[in-house]
């Protein structure tokens, strides 16, 4: 650890291919300071159509608050500045024209705990169609509502008990639950904050094989502390060390042969 | 002055043995290597506990029973001529005898009271010399008994906890013992109440007029002139009460909102405690804002719209009440709606919502039966107060539910009934004690539904 400051010095750009073709995200030289702290540093990526991408490093590394951007849900943090552009569908998200109400409704978010409403199944995963206004009747949402249940690989387990509370589900119940919901609004982008860090090994092989379906229709952004969760459920990788980001690739090459030296080291269990 | 000597010599003997056992214990855990069982000072807390509780409890029973004992005794130095008087009443001699023991002499007191002071004042010194000797022989002897409890294998920490544990424990009891006591005293005299009044007219009639005591009730089989029908009284106060909530309710609760979901830091820091300054100003302040800003305003006021306000309305008691209670509700909603734990709000961000249908949608659901609970505790502080409406709402017995006129509530008739000379065997002061325990009754099962209500939902989130 003694040689973590010349490394920085000596790491300016990130290593491996940060583009993508049909990139659907992009992120271009964003920095993110709380107050005069710089948690991230200079990051460019881009993130492809249907793709399944990781970001993975050690605590506070900044790849949360780095994908927190993307829904701008660092707005409701008020020391929080961000510098730099992304864009999606080449549309700046912090342009002043934007509001972010739909942004949210395009990008969709799972977070670390499971956060259902204390409100019935069917209103958790019905409650984003109702404010967006996305359904003409009740008949429709009800198909929503079941489509997205279906999708989250949930409907089965609860279709006879849609009206009971949302929390009263298992925690890998809810989390799917809170997948449905996010899913519910059609988003294009699905940003998962470590969603399986509060569950246990069943109910993550679930959630890994659910984001493996969803993976071939929305674009999927997964945070995770698992090194084999990522190399799992992920098809691209990036590798975030203090808020820089050191390496961006294909998940099986950076996981069996990183570039860079850093991210050999935390692979290898060396840091982190 | 006397007994507050032998406090501190009790207390400075109690400290003498918790040098001793600690004095002890430290020699004990050279000798033993270590091997003590509980740190030095437990073993010297445990001399002065041992010291300090017996001789305590020893004095604070005997300085009390001494005065029942006394009484006791006194009687056979009262006169026979005096006892067969006709309106003889003991407890007056005894304060007579009283009086005269504490150099309170007005006149020439009779022979016999002097005399019987002079008695008294001879038992005082020499139950002072009792108390004194058996005070300090039981601290030195319990202390002792302590003091010799200690070697290596006493687990004086368990001990010293026990005590601990008991003292607390009984702290808690005189505040339980000290609710029933209150309870009981009231349903005594209650009871005397009923005896006198049937219970049915008593909650069912719609005249309270308790002005005129007319002919005897009981005996002469003649109707008294006075009627205790309580239903205008309760009639009045959940009138106003309804006026109080229909400000404190919005108000509170969006102040509330505001406070915890829309307010920075800052503002939050400035706006709260300046609200629950609303909780601390007396209630009598707010008594006389509503009987000389508030109603005369709305008299005036109710003039150019051509209505006709009393100058006691039960509106401006309310209005002013409603104010009173906002902090209640708006605090305790504060609360709850900070304890909404802050996933479920990014659970609604992230989807796309505005910050209004978080607040509206997820944050208020999430938090409702603490904000009901809240409601109810308010109400049930409405439904008790007294100040305001003595000095606002008038005394007018009036059954009705035009906030413009004059009512009357059950707390304000409690007042009316106490304050000054009474008969406390008249039906009118009992009424009183009838009152009040109709009035607990109603606020415990409030308050015990706002409980009700809060664990009932409370495991609904997090």
């Amino acid at each position: 650890m003694n040689s973590k400051k010349n490394d920085l010095k000596s790491l300016e750009l990130t290593v491996g291919d940060v583009f993508s073709k049909n990139a659907r995200l992009k992120a271009r030289n964003v920095n993110v300071f709380y107050g005069e702290n710089k948690a991230i540093d200079n990051v460019t990526i881009d993130i492809g159509s249907k793709e399944v991408i990781s970001f993975i490093g050690p605590s506070g590394c900044g790849k949360s608050t780095f994908l927190r951007c993307f829904n701008r849900m660092n707005d409701t943090i008020v020391s929080c500045i961000i510098q730099g552009e992304i864009t999606i569908d080449e549309e700046n998200i912090y342009d002043k024209k934007i509001d972010v109400v739909p942004l949210r409704a395009r990008i969709g978010m799972v977070f670390q705990k499971p956060n259902p409403f204390p409100k019935s199944i069917y209103d958790n995963v019905a409650y984003g169609p109702r404010i967006h206004g996305l359904s003409e009747n009740k008949e429709h949402l009800d198909n929503i509502v079941e489509e997205s249940l279906k999708r989250a690989g949930l409907w089965q387990e609860v279709s006879d008990r849609l009206s009971s509370p949302g929390t009263g589900l298992s925690g890998g119940q809810q989390q799917r639950l809170c997948i449905a919901r996010a899913i519910a609004v059609s988003p294009e982008v699905i940003l998962m904050d470590e969603p399986c860090s509060a569950l246990d090994p069943i109910a993550t092989a679930k959630i890994e094989e659910l984001i493996h379906e969803l993976g071939n229709e929305y674009s999927i952004v997964i945070v995770t502390h698992s090194m084999q969760q990522a190399a799992r459920v992920s098809k691209r990788t990036a590798y975030f060390h203090l808020g820089k980001l050191i390496e961006v690739g294909k998940t099986k090459e950076i996981f069996t042969r990183p570039q860079h030296n850093q991210t050999e080291a935390y692979i290898s269990g060396k840091i982190g | 002055m006397f007994n507050f000597y032998l406090l501190i010599v009790i207390l400075l003997i109690s400290f003498i043995f918790f040098f001793l056992g600690l004095k002890e214990a430290k020699k004990l855990k050279l000798v033993h290597k270590n091997s003590l069982h509980s740190l030095p000072h437990y073993y010297g807390l445990y001399a002065l506990l041992a010291s300090l509780l017996p001789s305590l409890g020893i004095y604070f029973l005997m300085t009390i029973g001494d005065d029942f004992l006394f009484s006791n005794m006194i009687k056979s130095y009262i006169p026979d001529e005096v006892t067969n008087a006709k309106n003889y009443n003991f407890l007056i001699a005894l304060a007579q005898i009283n009086n005269s023991v504490e150099g309170l002499i007005f006149g020439t007191p009779p022979q016999w009271v002097t005399n019987a002071a002079e008695v008294w004042k001879s038992w005082v010194q020499t139950s002072n010399i009792i108390i004194v000797s058996l005070c300090l022989l039981t601290s030195l002897v319990s202390g002792y008994y302590g003091f010799l409890k200690i070697n290596e294998n006493f687990r004086s920490r368990n001990a010293v906890e026990k005590i601990i544990m008991t003292l607390l424990a009984a702290s808690s009891v005189i505040a339980i013992f000290t609710t029933i006591a209150i309870i009981f005293s009231i349903v005594f005299e209650s009871v005397r109440f009923f005896a006198l009044i049937p219970i049915d007219e008593f909650l069912f009639g719609t005249v309270w007029n308790p002005q005129f005591e007319g002919a005897e009730r009981a005996g002469s089989g003649q109707q008294g002139l006075s009627q205790y029908g309580a239903i205008p009284l309760f009639a009045g106060t959940f009138l106003i009460s309804f006026i109080a909530l229909c400000v404190a309710v919005p108000v509170g609760l969006f102040s509330a909102i505001y406070l915890s979901e829309y307010a920075s830091s800052k503002e939050r820091a400035f706006f709260k405690p300046l609200l629950e300054i609303l909780a601390g100003v007396p209630t009598v302040v707010y008594g006389f804002f509503a009987a000389l800003t508030v109603a005369p305003f709305l008299r005036s006021s109710g003039s150019i719209l051509g209505l006709d306000v009393a100058s006691e309305s039960a509106l401006a008691a309310g209005l002013v009440m409603g104010i009173m209670i906002i902090p209640f509700v708006s605090s305790l909603s504060d609360d709850v709606i900070n304890a909404v734990p802050q996933s479920l709000r990014d659970a609604g961000y992230g989807l796309g919502s505005t910050k209004n249908e978080t607040v509206l949608k997820i944050v208020l659901p999430a938090a409702l039966p603490g904000v009901v609970a809240s409601i109810i505790l308010a109400v049930s502080r409405a439904v008790g107060e007294t100040m305001i409406v003595v000095m606002a709402a008038g005394l007018a017995a009036n059954l009705t539910a035009n906030p413009l006129e004059a009512v009357t509530t059950v707390t304000s008739q409690i007042v009316t009934i106490l304050v000054g000379d009474q008969e406390f065997e008249s039906a009118k002061t009992l009424s009183a004690f009838a009152l009040a325990l109709t009035l607990i009754i109603i606020t415990l099962c409030m308050n015990f539904y706002a409980l009700h209500v809060v664990k009932k939902y409370r495991e609904q989130y997090d």
